[in-house]
């Protein structure tokens, strides 16, 4: 039996309806990604208990918590705004959620906190002098001292600079990692989700659409929307490619090559090969160029080291990196 | 939609809303049954008689120009403040702001001692001129009227105007000068338009404000033939001695009050935007020098009266230096200056117990409405706001008859019950609109965490929520204070019994032609609002926290 289960969840909107099933492990770190207003913030504050469902269950460790209290689901979050309470000190904030009631033990544990998140001696500090960043790592440091059994993030970087993104995703990876807490984490941000992830689980209008873990959601996405939610690639229907083929086929720009001269077919039976690609557009990135080219009246995406001399260039790419999609 | 726990608040809510329903349709039920005593004969008299459309057309009149004067006056200052700096703005503007709580008593006074024909003013020109007659006969006029309703209401006029102003972005303005409007087309099509909002919200106010003015019009028109709805209601109620007709009109001035502001409702809905201020540019050279000329104008017409009033306490009616005032006031005065310290230390208690009542109902009302997103609240709360003071005051005279003659109670306490009661019920609106933006501005999330970590609605509110609403709860206090402690209108009204407030024995001593003792009181008064004001608007250091 996994540790959290979500079972047929429904809630219905006037003009949206959210319905998810999944589940996760104990120790797991899952993220939830999606466009906005794909119901990923919904889908936490129905798991926390901010919101009530319309139907379906809700159970950790086995026991049906859809009907619990807010206060007794054992589940802490961290939010956006960071949501620190203005009233109290940056330790009251830590200390806020303790079950424990020694007052010494609860000061030791603050300090501890403090120094696991990188702020000692930050105890005594007003939460309104702390920047963005600081402000979220003792968002941090309160829900871990809840000892939650699961622990939500709602975008929790998003407000901060991207530079500080990066560095705070790894102090949160690197708690869930010594300490094996349990953590659902939303995002809009690809790349965070790749980073921080065991699993990613992609949502779209309210509906769970995949659950897989970072590389097979990359190189192996199922659909074309979470194929192009994950990255940059090129879609083309599947006839042009292969005869009497439904669908599309769809391939990563990295995965093909470009050649400026002309390339027989024939001479590369494990590629699929496009003839007569006019270059359209060749944007420099820093390590590469990726350029638009046009194929039959069709976009193509193609990664390249060089930028091509010729205005009509073929482009190959391994058979096994092409994949179909309905 | 409803947020977390909004049951709590909800029932936490429940007793304010009852009593704030209770105390407003108990006095109006009783108007009602009183007016309609002989069977409804009283409301068609009071509908047919050609007399109350002459009152309803020159209270509608009186309103109608007082407001559009305020504005008008306004709108040039605004401009002015809105676009430029200079060191002494945010202190004009913070001055600016004492209308909204001066008591309308001390304009009274003042006007009376400054304008009076024995005024101030009138005397120094006398002197100036060398002539014997009155060179401005300004008082006991429809004149007097708008220039004192002008007087109170420019500055909310100019406050409003340009706290709005300031958020407006010039570049619609810059946009119209790149491709050649000038100066006035610009300010007539792009910058007038985009002020309609602000513009309409603060002449509503005024009117509706204005419409249901009663002192500045008892006194200062000083003719029977400038009665406004409220003054006749009043002069039914304690010349005549005719409740019923009282009644009815007051029911009429209910409805024609009502059907106002249901009409200017949407038009106040408050606008959202940004609430960023727009950069002022710096005064120099001419702009300074207009800067100057502009504060000192305002300056001129405001400071006077009110200047006049702390110079009269200390004078005799000839001029000559005397502290008989203050030693009446001590204690050792006969007749009507011999009640002010009671009569201080009576509205200091009123003032108190409403602020301490107006606040504690205000905020359920206001968390349990911002945390369901409830309409109904608030339009409840605006309730009373639909009935002049003076008819709150008259709903209140049956409802202390009435309990004196089923229980047989009469008793100075309970006169005193019914005026706080009355005064709560007028000023609570004022809380509920004061404390309700500090109730919305709570994040939910903030609340959220503190339920994730354990924390019950009730202890989430008192120490995580309550601390957050500190600063408007301390603001509606002392708004609050200051409307219970300038309340004329209900008191007089109700005060045939003995509750004297230091408003009431105010006007008294203006009727008795006590100048100088209504300035001594009228000093202790205005000192006292002072007070009031500095404590609503100082910002501790504790509030900047969001």
């Amino acid at each position: 039996m996994p540790f959290f289960e979500a079972k047929g969840i429904e809630k219905k909107y006037k003009d949206f309806t959210l319905s998810a099933s999944f589940s996760i492990e104990e120790g797991e770190f899952l993220s939830i990604i999606g466009p906005s207003g794909s119901g990923k913030s919904t889908l936490l504050s129905l798991i926390a208990g901010i919101e009530d469902p319309d139907s379906g269950t809700i159970t950790i460790g086995g026991k049906d918590i859809t009907k619990e209290r807010i206060q007794k689901r054992g589940i802490a979050m961290v939010f956006q705004d960071f949501s620190l309470f203005p009233s109290m000190n940056t330790e009251r904030n830590i200390q806020f959620g303790m079950k424990e009631k020694d007052r010494a033990k609860r000061k030791e544990l603050s300090d501890k906190l403090l120094e696991v998140v990188g702020l000692k001696g930050y105890g005594k500090r007003d939460v309104s002098s702390l920047s963005g960043g600081e402000a979220q790592r003792v968002a941090l440091a309160r829900a871990i001292a809840a000892e939650p059994r699961i622990i939500l993030f709602d975008e929790p970087l998003s407000a901060l600079d991207p530079p500080l993104r990066k560095h705070l995703r790894s102090i949160i990876r690197g708690i869930h990692d010594s300490l094996g807490i349990t953590v659902i984490y939303v995002t809009h941000d690809i790349e965070e989700a790749f980073a921080v992830s065991d699993r990613i689980l992609v949502m779209r209008d309210g509906r769970v659409i995949t659950v897989k873990d970072a590389e097979e959601l990359y190189r192996k996405p199922d659909s074309l929307f979470t194929a192009f939610f994950t990255g940059e690639g090129t879609a083309l229907p599947a006839h042009l490619a292969f005869e009497n083929m439904e669908g599309s086929i769809f391939f990563r720009p990295e995965e093909a090559e470009i050649a400026e001269d002309r390339l027989s077919p024939e001479m590369y039976p494990r590629h699929l090969v496009l003839e007569e690609c006019k270059v359209v557009s060749a944007d420099f990135s820093g390590p590469h160029y990726m350029l638009g080219l046009s194929y039959k009246g069709y976009p193509v995406l193609v990664e390249a080291s060089r930028k091509p001399r010729k205005a009509d260039v073929s482009v190959k790419i391994p058979k096994d990196s092409v994949l179909i999609l309905p | 939609m409803r947020k977390k726990g909004s049951g709590y608040y909800l029932l936490k809510a429940v007793p304010a809303v009852l009593l704030l329903l209770l105390l407003f349709i108990i006095p109006i039920l009783l108007i009602f049954s009183n007016a309609f005593q002989d069977g409804g004969k009283a409301i068609l008299e009071v509908l047919k008689d050609d007399y109350t459309y002459h009152l309803l057309s020159f209270t509608l009149r009186q309103a109608l120009i007082s407001a559009l004067v305020s504005v008008a006056l306004a709108i040039p200052f605004s401009a002015f403040f809105s676009k430029y700096a200079f060191p002494w703005r945010k202190a004009l503007l913070t001055v600016s702001q004492l209308a909204f709580t001066i008591p309308t008593i001390l304009v009274v006074l003042g006007f009376v001692i400054w304008y009076g024909n024995n005024g101030y003013l009138n005397n120094a020109l006398r002197t100036m001129l060398g002539v014997s007659y009155t060179p401005l006969p300004v008082l006991y006029s429809f004149s007097a009227i708008i220039l004192a309703h002008v007087y109170l209401n420019f500055p909310i006029a100019f406050a409003l105007l340009t706290a709005s102003w300031s958020t407006l972005p010039e570049t619609q303005e810059n946009a119209a000068y790149t491709v050649g409007s000038g100066r006035l087309r610009t300010f007539m099509r792009i910058t007038l338009p985009r002020l309609r909002g602000s513009l309409a919200s603060a002449f509503i106010l005024i009117f509706l404000f204005c419409f249901s003015s009663f002192a500045i019009v008892m006194v200062l028109g000083g003719n029977p033939a400038y009665s406004t709805l409220e003054t006749e209601i009043y002069r039914r109620v304690h010349v005549s001695a005719d409740l019923v007709s009282a009644s009815a009109l007051a029911l009429f001035t209910f409805a024609v009050n009502a059907l106002l502001l249901a009409i200017t409702t949407p038009g106040r809905k408050a606008r959202k935007g940004e609430r960023r201020e727009r950069t002022l540019k710096k005064a120099k050279g001419a702009k300074m020098l207009e800067a100057i000329v502009l504060s000192f104008l305002m300056l001129l017409f405001l400071v006077p009266p009110i200047a006049a009033i702390a110079i009269r306490a200390f004078y005799t009616k000839d001029g000559i230096f005397s502290l008989k005032a203050w030693e009446g006031i001590s204690g050792r005065g006969f007749g009507l200056i011999g009640g002010s310290i009671d009569a201080l230390i009576t509205s200091l208690v009123i003032g108190i117990i409403v602020a301490l009542l107006s606040v504690w109902m205000g905020s359920s009302i206001a968390m349990a409405s911002a945390k369901r997103n409830s309409r109904l609240l608030p339009f409840i709360s605006s309730l009373p706001m639909a009935s002049g003071s003076v008819t709150m005051g008259l709903g209140f005279i049956f409802v202390t008859s009435f309990i004196f003659t089923s229980l047989g109670i009469r008793s100075y306490c309970l006169s005193l019950l019914s005026v706080i009661a009355a005064h709560l019920v007028i000023v609570l609106p004022f809380s509920v609109r004061t404390i309700t933006p500090g109730a919305r501005m709570i994040p939910d999330s903030l609340s959220n965490a503190a339920y994730t970590l354990g924390r019950s609605t009730g202890r989430t509110y008192r120490e995580i929520e309550k601390p957050l609403l500190a600063p408007y709860r301390r603001k509606a206090f002392a708004f609050s204070f200051a409307l219970s402690l300038g309340e004329v209108n209900a008191t007089l009204m109700l005060s045939s019994g003995n509750v004297e407030t230091l408003p009431v024995l105010i006007y008294r001593m203006i009727g008795n032609y006590d100048y100088q003792g209504a300035a001594a009181l009228g000093t202790i008064l205005l000192a006292e609002a002072l007070i009031v004001f500095a404590v609503g608007e100082a910002r501790w250091r504790k509030d900047a926290v969001l």
